[in-house]
């Protein structure tokens, strides 16, 4: 329990002094009434077993009353939570929507003073993936979050799903986003590359309409957007690969354990699988990583709208304004 | 003004004694209605704000720190009375030594007054039975410190109720990759187990046929029961000695090989476990909350690899020197209904797989 206001205020003038004010026996009796009993008292309590077995039994009913009733009231809370932010999300929806148009993203995004480098997504595929309907889903939600990506002028996505459904797929991934990128961007659409660790990238190159002198690209550099798909597989196991590689490295004599350092692993996860994002966004309605590689996830800013379900443009702009917003302290 | 004699009004009532006795029963009544339902086994918490405190509420750094820590010992009481076994604390990143040199010593300073009275009043934590560990890169403690340090962890060692884990320099990169580098260390040290010409699948394959020419009454019985164990340390045998269950009608030629050449166990072995066993934390159960408080929402190198999995992660807006009851409450309740729901989901699909 906390201490009483006195006892707190005896407790800091103590603590002022560097523990010399109070002798040890003092601040004993200070602390002594706030410890739970210790446990060879039990031993003594034996004579008087029966009337402190019906006090314990009678308080166990207490708290398992005032678990339930806590826990209804709670419940109830939930709903009403999750009904006002469900309302909520709807508004914002309409009132931030992309209408497929990449110049209102990128006004959207225009005010924000820094925007990640490296954006990262968690995806999720819901009853285990049977069925096309849930790959379908998928793809277009990672197609439609690349749309974004290369309207708001982010080069670098990766997509997390934990099963690799995707990796599976990834000609057809491939496919569906360039798609999804003509119809959002018209004829001059941005370079795509879509590469997944261990794999070789598919590539398509922008279009540039230059036979129309009159228009001038608003930006000079070429918009070009590459997309890398994680799976569970990219983040425990791929680290314990490396251990593998590096056991037996040191079997060999190649290397010795001493030179495995920070940087080196660092430099390896980086290589093989993908560097650090400076945001991640979670759809999910609570955070939770779901084996989202945990090298990668050091300083990475993680954002999530609570009770929020599936895929939408808002959750997506917030994470942005929030990004811009947050002030990045190394060490806390 | 009248705002202001108000606010002074309220404190005080709170502070007078019976209202202070009726908190304290509250209190109780809360937690011990809490730990009635499930509780986390492993809570971190990342003890951020403590600098941001002191600077909102214009007192020293130092002083946030110590508030910092009475939020702690509070923190800790909760957690352990509402069954909690083992609360991991960030307490100092290795990026804090980039800190200014004052609140680096300040923090030392601060670390071992508190271990000194904890070991002055040797049974606090065993009332709790608990046990203190320190995770961390015990070299860049401070001598004078890390002595302290290890009489407390060596004093509480015998407490198997709970554990306190205090990570003390700490980052999960170093972490990971001194677990990393552990692995690599036993894989290319130590020999390959020690293993015999004899097959223990024959000596029970043997036993078995024994007891058939016996013709035992009850051995109908008793066969049931170990050809299940026997599969089983079939496959241990697998893994460990590949060789031996290829040929087990020849004793192998093995120790002609061990004599001239170094046998290494295989690096094949390593799994997600193996580095598991040489992480810091080895020995806890897995990670089933995790709390950051000031509401940065970032991981900042803590427990990355306990927590990527499907450790529930919490952000909180308060500042940890305020974090009390109050606010842990609500966490625990959401934690609690979600792990109730999460059995609700998966109870249906146990039945089916039965059927």
């Amino acid at each position: 329990m906390p201490l009483t206001h006195k006892d707190q205020e005896v407790y800091r003038r103590d603590e002022k002094f560097g523990h010399k004010l109070l002798t040890p026996d003092e601040r004993r009796k200070l602390i002594d009434p706030y410890l739970p009993a210790p446990k060879k008292k039990s031993a003594v309590k034996t004579e008087k077993k029966s009337r402190f077995g019906v006090r314990r039994f009678l308080r166990k009913q207490l708290h398992l009353l005032v678990y339930t009733i806590i826990h209804t009231v709670f419940s109830v809370y939930i709903k009403f939570r999750q009904a006002y932010h469900a309302v909520r999300d709807r508004i914002y929806s309409v009132l931030y929507y992309h209408h497929r148009t990449p110049e209102l993203i990128e006004r959207d995004v225009k005010g924000l003073s820094r925007l990640p480098k490296h954006l990262s997504v968690i995806l999720s595929l819901e009853d285990d993936g049977r069925g096309g309907a849930e790959l379908e889903r998928l793809v277009n939600e990672a197609s439609e979050i690349a749309a974004w990506c290369a309207s708001a002028g982010i080069s670098r996505l990766s997509i997390y799903e934990k099963t690799g459904i995707l990796k599976g797929y990834i000609a057809e991934t491939h496919r569906a986003m360039a798609q999804k990128l003509a119809a959002y961007f018209g004829p001059s659409y941005p370079a795509l590359a879509v590469s997944a660790p261990h794999m070789p990238s598919i590539e398509t190159p922008g279009a540039v309409r230059s036979s129309s002198p009159e228009v001038v690209p608003s930006d000079a550099e070429p918009k070009h957007l590459s997309v890398m798909l994680l799976s569970a597989e990219d983040g425990r196991d791929s680290i314990v690969d490396l251990t593998k590689t590096l056991a037996e490295m040191a079997q060999r004599n190649k290397i010795s354990p001493a030179d495995i350092t920070i940087d080196l692993v660092d430099a390896e996860l980086a290589e093989s699988v993908v560097t650090e994002p400076d945001l991640l966004i979670l759809f999910s309605p609570s955070v939770e990583l779901q084996g989202y590689p945990p090298w990668q996830l050091r300083l990475t800013e993680i954002f999530h709208v609570p009770d929020n379900q599936g895929v939408g443009y808002q959750v997506f702009y917030r994470a942005l304004c929030n990004f811009a917003k947050a002030q990045m302290r190394f060490g806390r | 003004m009248s705002d202001l004699y108000l606010s002074h009004l309220w404190s005080w009532a709170l502070r007078s004694p019976p209202a202070e006795w009726a908190i304290k029963q509250l209190r109780e009544l809360l937690i011990g209605a809490l730990s009635q339902g499930p509780v986390p086994k492993h809570i971190a918490f990342e003890m951020d704000g403590n600098r941001r405190y002191a600077r909102s509420h214009k007192i020293e750094t130092v002083e946030g720190h110590h508030l910092g820590f009475e939020a702690l010992a509070r923190v800790l009481e909760i957690c352990y009375k509402c069954g909690v076994k083992v609360v991991t604390v960030y307490a100092f990143s290795i990026e804090n030594y980039n800190r200014p040199k004052y609140e680096v010593e300040g923090l030392m300073q601060l670390a071992k007054v508190k271990l000194e009275q904890l070991m002055l009043h040797g049974d606090i934590l065993d009332r709790y039975g608990a046990s203190v560990r320190v995770l961390g890169q015990r070299d860049l403690i401070r001598p004078d410190v890390l002595e302290v340090v290890d009489q407390a962890v060596e004093s509480t060692k015998n407490n198997k109720d709970a554990i306190f884990n205090i990570c003390f320099p700490y980052t999960s990169r170093e972490e990971i990759t001194t677990a990393i580098r552990t692995t690599v260390e036993e894989y290319s040290t130590t020999a390959r187990p020690h293993s015999t010409p004899f097959s223990q699948t024959r000596i029970t394959q043997k036993l078995l046929s024994q007891k058939h020419e016996r013709g035992d009454s009850l051995a109908s019985i008793r066969e049931t029961s170990p050809s299940p164990s026997s599969s089983r340390s079939d496959e241990v045998e697998d893994s460990v000695s590949s060789s031996a269950t290829l040929h087990p009608e020849s004793p192998p030629m093995r120790s002609e090989f061990e004599s001239n050449v170094t046998v290494y166990p295989s690096a094949e072995d390593i799994t997600a476990d193996t580095i598991d066993s040489h992480m810091y934390t080895d020995g806890c159960p897995p990670l089933e909350l995790f709390v950051r408080t000031s509401g940065v929402e970032r991981l900042s190198d803590f427990m990355l690899w306990q927590c990527h999995q499907n450790t529930p992660i919490v952000f909180l807006k308060c500042f940890w020197p305020e974090f009390d009851l109050w606010h842990f409450i609500p966490v625990l309740l959401e934690w609690q209904w979600r792990q109730k729901r999460k059995e609700r989901d998966e109870k249906p699909k146990r039945r089916v797989k039965q059927l």
